[in-house]
């Protein structure tokens, strides 16, 4: 009971320390190479999705996957969470490779329908943590979940049907879900993509303030620079077809505000690079 | 709307009361308004009561019929024919979720449910009540059997689409919270499917209601107890016309009942979790 109240409430050492420095690899990805059979054509054709990605995913730091539509980041994002195997290399967490969707590796995805109909925001929130600690007892679950609801500023809609929720609202629940089972990552797939441009601001800001209450690890997969410029400790560009990495840089515009001309230059740049050659 | 409330209130009415009262107050209205030509018509024409009885012969048939100021011969046989009807439905549902369990973790089951719904969705059950007979001989069986054959493939068939229907983003999240294959079927697949598999419980009893009916009637007695439709024919073997109505009534209300009974558990499932518009 102890333990699992020190997730929510203490910080571990190394979680206080700033995320560049502590620079221990959480999630790493070596020579990933994701392969689909082709849609039409000869037997045996595929298309190459990703090719050759290798990256460290360091504790408690927010790491942006950036790059154009149909790239394959979301791909990559969804191999890392196990959904999907890998046509070459590996994924390890913490040393361990990762074979199959696990509670470790929570997923928020795009769409509204991550939501379960039938429960309200509060059971939607229980029945995870029902799932990843089956033994809790009611009463501190129920806590749980208000807390993480409450930190998501969903409180007034505690016991509301998401189907009477926002967009934005949904996407909070299904954040307050995600974090409330304290996963290893969180695997982010664009969950502001369906948002519009005033509420996607917003909930970049919220997520930057709900990060720094427990320095969770999060990989956020997005095609749009300046939610990344917000968001990434580190930024990952990638490229299509198939897709790779074409640079990843520090990016200390982090959590800038969306006013500040600081981070443009960042954005421009970056802006420059998600251009397809030639 | 403009309108009506002017009329409303023009007839003294408070209008919101009014518009309020009204939609409800349509059903019952036309209900009278039928009954009404009904009566006039038999008494102005002067039909033969053997013919067809007016609608307060038949109301008092009726109510006789249940016990009040007479034999309470009718809830024997209302009850026989439901039990028969209620057996068949549990067999029903539990055949047509395990065939549709069996339909979606394989191809040849799929194409196998697929194929036999093919065949028996169109052929009245009812054409099957002579080889029953040679089966089961003179039995409940035989009832049951066609009964069971009326009601299965719609649900199977509703089933199926519920479970084709299921939001993929659901999927992967019961693999992402290590839901087993039974936890999913429960907590995901049975709630999406809840929409589909309700409109089959309503189409699956309504075909059940009136193949259990016409059996009856085709069929006689079932042993010692003979259940609402032979109550019926017999009724005009022995020209008590009158009882026939009464009988039919009593048909028609059940119907109506259960319906309702639908509605209501609607209204607290999917229309309450905005699956469905109400």
């Amino acid at each position: 009971m102890n333990d699992i109240l020190a997730v929510r409430t203490s910080e571990s050492p190394q979680r206080a320390a700033s995320p560049g420095e502590a620079n221990e690899t959480l999630l790493s990805v070596r020579d990933a190479t994701i392969q689909f059979p082709a849609p039409k054509g000869r037997k045996g054709a595929v298309v190459t999705a990703v090719k050759n990605v290798s990256i460290d995913i360091r504790r408690a730091e927010k790491f942006v996957i950036l790059g154009p539509s149909g790239c394959g980041k979301s791909t990559l994002l969804t191999a890392m969470g196990g959904f999907i195997p890998l046509s070459g290399g590996a994924i390890e967490l913490e040393g361990r490779p990762v074979r199959k969707p696990s509670m470790q590796t929570v997923m928020v995805f795009q769409d509204f329908f991550q939501l379960l109909p039938w429960k309200t925001v509060r059971a939607n929130v229980e029945f995870a943590l029902r799932q990843r600690w089956p033994r809790m007892p009611r009463g501190e679950r129920r806590e749980r979940a208000e807390h993480f609801v409450d930190l998501v500023g969903l409180s007034p809609q505690l016991n509301q049907y998401p189907h009477t929720l926002s967009g934005g609202q949904k996407q909070r629940c299904a954040i307050a879900r995600a974090f409330s089972v304290s996963p290893e990552v969180l695997l982010m797939d664009e969950p502001f993509g369906a948002l519009d441009a005033i509420n996607r601001e917003r909930m970049q800001g919220e997520l930057n303030r709900i990060w720094e209450e427990g320095r969770p690890t999060i990989v956020f997969v997005t095609h749009d620079v300046t939610e990344a410029v917000h968001l990434g400790h580190r930024i990952m560009v990638m490229t299509e077809g198939p897709g790779q990495i074409r640079r990843l840089l520090d990016n200390p515009h982090v959590g800038m505000l969306p006013y500040d001309t600081q981070g443009q230059e960042s954005v421009a740049e970056l802006r420059e690079m998600l251009i397809p050659a030639g | 709307m403009a309108t009506t409330e002017t009329d409303a209130r023009a007839a003294g009415l408070n209008p919101s009361a009014f518009s309020e009262i009204m939609p409800r107050l349509r059903k019952p209205i036309i209900v009278l308004g039928l009954v009404a030509l009904w009566e006039a018509w038999v008494r102005l024409f002067d039909v033969p009561e053997l013919l067809f009885p007016a609608f307060s012969d038949v109301l008092v048939a009726l109510i006789t019929g249940l016990g009040i100021g007479g034999e309470p011969i009718l809830w024997a046989y209302t009850w026989q024919t439901l039990s028969v009807v209620l057996q068949a439905y549990v067999v029903s549902v539990v055949l047509a979720v395990v065939l549709t369990g069996f339909a979606i973790n394989s191809a040849w089951g799929k194409e196998l449910l697929s194929t036999v719904t093919g065949i028996f969705q169109p052929l009245p059950s009812i054409a099957l009540l002579p080889m029953a007979v040679l089966w089961f001989g003179f039995s409940k069986e035989s009832l049951i059997f066609v009964v069971v054959m009326s009601m299965v493939w719609p649900l199977a068939a509703s089933l199926t689409v519920g479970f084709a229907t299921v939001p993929p983003t659901l999927l992967r999240l019961g693999r992402n919270y290590e839901l087993s294959r039974l936890g999913a079927m429960w907590h995901i697949l049975l709630p999406s499917a809840l929409p589909a598999m309700i409109g089959g419980l309503r189409v699956g009893w309504g075909f059940g209601w009136r193949t259990i009916v016409a059996a009856e009637l085709v069929f006689g007695a079932t042993g010692n107890d003979s259940g609402i439709g032979w109550y019926i024919n017999n009724s005009r073997v022995f020209l008590q016309i009158t009882e026939g109505f009464a009988g039919i009534l009593v048909v028609v209300i059940i119907g109506f009942i259960t319906e309702s009974l639908f509605r209501v558990i609607q209204r607290f499932t999917t229309h309450r979790w905005g699956m469905e518009a109400a």
